[in-house]
């Protein structure tokens, strides 16, 4: 039936995109919202300075809620009209020098040309102040986003930021800083006077799925396909973003777009049914579970669905409670011990020679010669490893260090280390016992007598 | 910074040559006569002949025979037809720098909203602003006369001379000073004072010390100058005596701003004073009380004299009259909660503006409620907003396993008595804590990432994790407040 392989192709794709590039959904946070949104309002409108924090953990929505409320307020022709939106971003604005740049071609002074800036970095500074200045309640208002505002903080004396709060405290052209950032503890890295003009409010962004059923609830309407006038609502939405695409709006270019899609209804039913009965069953909750235990992100539990979504196959169009857990189970494991597998029995035999000098010492550092010793009286009495050259088992014990397995203790300075022949300089394992141990139960075909010395350093 | 400056200039042939001039030559003055006589220009130029355009005169002459072309051609054509050709970038960034082009923003299309439209709560909300800056500042009498007093005294003697004034931020310093100054330009327009000038720096408006002499030279005479020239051109100034000079007083905010190591800035700014031919007075703002004794060199000291003013924070009945004063007569606001402001603002900081900034998220709070008074219970939420300690909520919204890395952490520190823990002890403790709560146990490379989460968030100071188990950890919140946030989730 290609028709509904055809269907099933193109809710994968939905699927797809609905994750990955839905910048402006927010789900949640309805009074956070509520308060930025009436805050940028009265900018816009009154032409209040303003200045806020938004702070959160990682992947809790926090650009996602800017986007959201920009959104929401780009409707409003009156909002569009009479703001400048400037973007900066702290990893791409690594100085001042670079941000003013970027503010001044964002909002386009007349000392910046087609994305060109003249002039030196203390005539742009100087520049921007003075417009700012003869800008009064008549200017535009202009909303300043500093992403990753921490990053600002370290800019040589923080003259960004005291000259953004210091115009948002006096009678100059009305603008309102949006600083975003990760750290809780922003505010103790602004300087005095910086923290002084600060005007102290603060958005606190945690992910508040308290419970599984939310989290489960959150998952369902990820996965399920939406009804064909919700499709259409969304995508009227969107075509007014795209409206003002030419504005610098970093998020309006390539925006998912639901006008592509709509569904047969039949197709629809039967998928969401298959999912909500999929979801309620026991392992799916318990995959869940694990997922929420690990990480309560909306961003985390994105990421873990889109790698499912991208394991459907025509041959097998729903998503089964065991593809959930499977996955799941990739996010358990412990890399290093693939790693460890992947060694070739020398390389193994070092790493639990290095075991046992490290259980006799209490995690002692050691040298390839303590090692190598080791090593020795075991392929002694060994029957396999008997006739293993010296310069073999050095090369196998850089191995180790390439792949970090074993750490050099005097890390840092590459030149200390230089010194020493690279036989004596002294390591430690970057390793727990367990990882060696589960290593050793996993490891395909290994010789007996190297499990059995695994066991107990007597030989 | 100058290969950062060329860069883009480099692209722009016909640019090069001029702004090349404009930047490194000592005669810019020179040039644009040429083209336009302009009696201030010449005065100053006259007032100041390079020593160095003398010694080079080869050199001079050969960029002025390159350079008149298209430095004199775009400002005849610029003259004539200003509106009609659009102006190159390059020369628009020399009327920039000559001053004649004033900068300037973007207009809004609509009118701002009419004063009569508003409600009780959004006027008061205006009024409570910081950048509202009231005509008299109430509770800085005192100071207000001292400086004052100085100042005028400073002015009418014709002598010049120092004075520091320093306060924590928010005490009213700078509004202080520029409410003087305004009131003493006042006698002065009504001839009740000899005439003077006015010139103000910020060290935190300038990207280096050394650029405090293009802004102070910037608004003399509204020229942008290289700092080489425009300090030559000042020290002229001021070193030489001409007849009817001016006083002029000039401001300079933030002084710890402008000490280098070298210190020849704030040297230069407070010698000038000492000089019998320059008339000025150098008011200077900071914010340490002990700065000169701190920071400065012994001579920089010397010379910025022991005429000094400090200001204190607000008490809480200064704050609370400050408040009332934005208000007039308004009722927005009840008594009780003004008092609970400035009473909560004066135990912490004394700084003015938290206070306004407090009571006007209180306003936006008795918004939302559609109230039309702004009571005790706003302000209280207002207060738990921005006297902000969300670290708590931060530990109770954690996942299940970062929650039990956190108890980890702390465990190790009280197992070993030392602040400072290793990956490797505190993944024993998760193995522990995870077998007794029945949790599965994260293997270390997941622990990894929650000990990098956690350290991105700050409740944790980790190192990067490329030292694997044997990365640092130091815990960033108290142990009580962990134990705070899981136990009384747990009781509920």
């Amino acid at each position: 039936m290609p028709e509904a392989v055809q269907e099933f192709a193109k809710a994968r794709r939905f699927l797809k995109e609905r994750l990955q590039r839905d910048y402006t959904t927010l789900r949640g946070y309805s009074e956070e919202r509520s308060n930025v949104r009436q805050l940028l309002q009265r900018t816009a409108e009154m032409g209040e300075s303003n200045s806020l924090l938004l702070i959160g953990p990682r992947g809790a929505g926090k650009t996602t809620l800017i986007n959201a409320v920009l959104t929401d307020l780009l409707d409003n022709k009156a909002f569009v009209d009479n703001t400048l939106i400037v973007h900066l971003d702290g990893n791409l604005h690594t100085d001042d020098r670079l941000a003013l740049k970027s503010i001044t071609v964002q909002m386009r002074l007349e000392n910046a040309a087609d994305g060109k800036v003249f002039g030196s970095f203390a005539e742009n500074l100087a520049f921007l102040l003075q417009c700012l200045k003869s800008g009064g309640k008549r200017a535009k208002s202009v909303v300043f986003l500093l992403e990753e505002f921490d990053l600002f903080c370290t800019h040589h004396n923080q003259t960004l930021l005291y000259n953004l709060f210091d115009v948002s405290q006096s009678a100059q052209a009305p603008i309102c800083v949006l600083g975003v950032t990760c750290r809780l503890d922003v505010i103790e890295l602004l300087e005095k006077r910086v923290k002084s003009r600060f005007s102290h409010r603060q958005v606190f962004l945690f992910p508040t799925s308290d419970q599984l059923e939310q989290y489960a609830a959150l998952c369902q309407e990820l996965l399920s396909l939406p009804s064909n006038s919700s499709l259409k609502s969304a995508a009227e939405r969107v075509n007014s973003l795209q409206m003002l695409r030419s504005e610098a709006l970093s998020f309006g270019r390539r925006h998912f777009d639901p006008a592509a899609y709509t569904f047969d209804s039949r197709f629809r039913e039967g998928w969401n049914k298959q999912l909500a009965k999929m979801l309620a069953s026991q392992p799916a909750q318990r995959t869940l579970q694990t997922l929420y235990d690990f990480d309560i992100s909306e961003a985390f539990l994105k990421n873990f669905l889109f790698r499912l979504v991208a394991q459907l196959r025509e041959e097998s169009p729903h998503i089964t409670a065991e593809q959930m857990s499977a996955l799941a189970a990739q996010y358990e494991g412990d890399d290093k011990v693939e790693l460890l597998c992947g060694l070739s029995v020398l390389e193994l035999c070092l790493i639990i020679a290095v075991k046992h000098h490290s259980e006799i010492y209490d995690r002692d550092p050691f040298n390839f010669e303590i090692i190598f010793a080791r090593f020795s009286k075991f392929a002694k009495v060994s029957t396999t490893m008997q006739g293993v050259e010296r310069s073999i088992v050095l090369k196998a014990f850089e191995h180790l260090r390439i792949g970090e397995l074993i750490l050099p203790v005097s890390s840092g300075s590459g030149n200390a280390s230089g010194k020493v022949q690279k036989e004596f300089e002294m390591h430690k394992m970057a390793l727990t016992y367990g990882q060696i141990q589960q290593a050793v139960q996993r490891y395909q075909a290994l010789p007996t007598e190297v499990a059995q010395w695994s066991q107990s350093s007597l030989i | 910074s100058r290969l950062a400056e060329g860069t883009p200039r480099r692209s722009i042939h016909l640019s090069n040559i001029v702004e090349q001039r404009v930047f490194k030559d000592d005669d810019i003055i020179s040039t644009p006569k040429r083209g336009r006589p302009k009696k201030s220009v010449e005065d100053e130029d006259d007032d100041y002949t390079p020593k160095k355009s003398v010694q080079k005169t080869p050199t001079r002459s050969r960029r002025l025979s390159t350079a008149t072309k298209p430095a004199t051609t775009p400002s005849k054509g610029t003259t004539a037809t200003s509106a009609a050709a659009p102006m190159t970038p390059s020369q628009k960034m020399k009327k920039i720098r000559a001053g004649e082009l004033s900068p300037s923003m973007q207009q809004r299309t609509d009118r701002p909203v009419k004063d009569s439209s508003k409600s009780q709560l959004q006027l008061a909300r205006e009024q409570l602003h910081v950048s509202v800056v009231p005509k008299s500042l109430p509770c800085r009498e005192r100071e207000f006369e001292n400086i004052y007093a100085f100042l005028e005294g400073k002015i009418q003697d014709q002598c010049g001379g120092c004075m520091y004034v320093s306060g924590v931020p928010g005490t009213g310093k700078t509004a202080t000073v520029t409410g003087v100054i305004r009131t003493l330009q006042r006698l002065s327009k009504q001839n009740e004072l000899p005439a003077f000038e006015f010139l103000e720096i910020n060290g935190m408006r300038l990207t280096e010390p050394r650029q405090a002499y293009v802004q102070i030279y910037k608004q003399l005479t509204g020229k942008t100058v290289s700092w080489e020239h425009a300090h030559s051109l000042l020290e002229k100034r001021f070193t030489t005596p001409a007849p009817r000079r001016v006083t002029t007083v000039l401001l300079v905010d933030e002084l710890d701003i402008l000490c280098n190591r070298r210190q020849d800035v704030v040297y230069n700014l407070l010698d000038w004073p000492t000089k019998s031919a320059a008339k000025l007075v150098v008011v200077t703002i900071a914010n340490t009380m002990d700065l000169p004794e701190r920071l400065l060199m012994g001579k920089v000291t010397s010379r910025l004299g022991l005429t000094r003013l400090t200001f204190q924070p607000y008490t809480h009945k200064q704050l609370q009259e400050i408040v009332t004063a934005r208000l007039g007569g308004s009722e927005a606001f009840k008594g009780e909660a003004v008092q609970l402001v400035a009473r909560k603002v004066a135990a912490v900081s004394g700084d003015a503006r938290r206070a306004l900034d407090i009571c006007r998220r209180a306003t936006e709070i008795a918004d939302t409620a559609s109230v039309k008074c702004v009571t005790l219970l706003h302000v209280q939420q207002a207060l738990a907003e921005m006297i902000a300690s969300a670290k708590v909520q931060a530990i109770k919204n954690c996942s299940r396993l970062e929650q039990i890395f956190l108890q980890a952490v702390a465990a190790e520190v009280t197992r070993t008595g030392v602040e400072e823990t290793t990956f490797m002890g505190v993944y024993t403790q998760v193995e522990t804590i995870a077998a007794f709560m029945g949790v599965t146990l994260p293997a270390p490379g997941r622990a990894l990432r929650l000990c990098a989460t956690l350290g991105a968030e700050r409740l944790i100071i980790s190192e990067h994790s490329r030292n694997d188990l044997f990365q640092k950890i130091l815990l960033n919140v108290s142990a009580d407040d962990i134990h705070y946030a899981l136990r009384v989730g747990e009781v509920n």
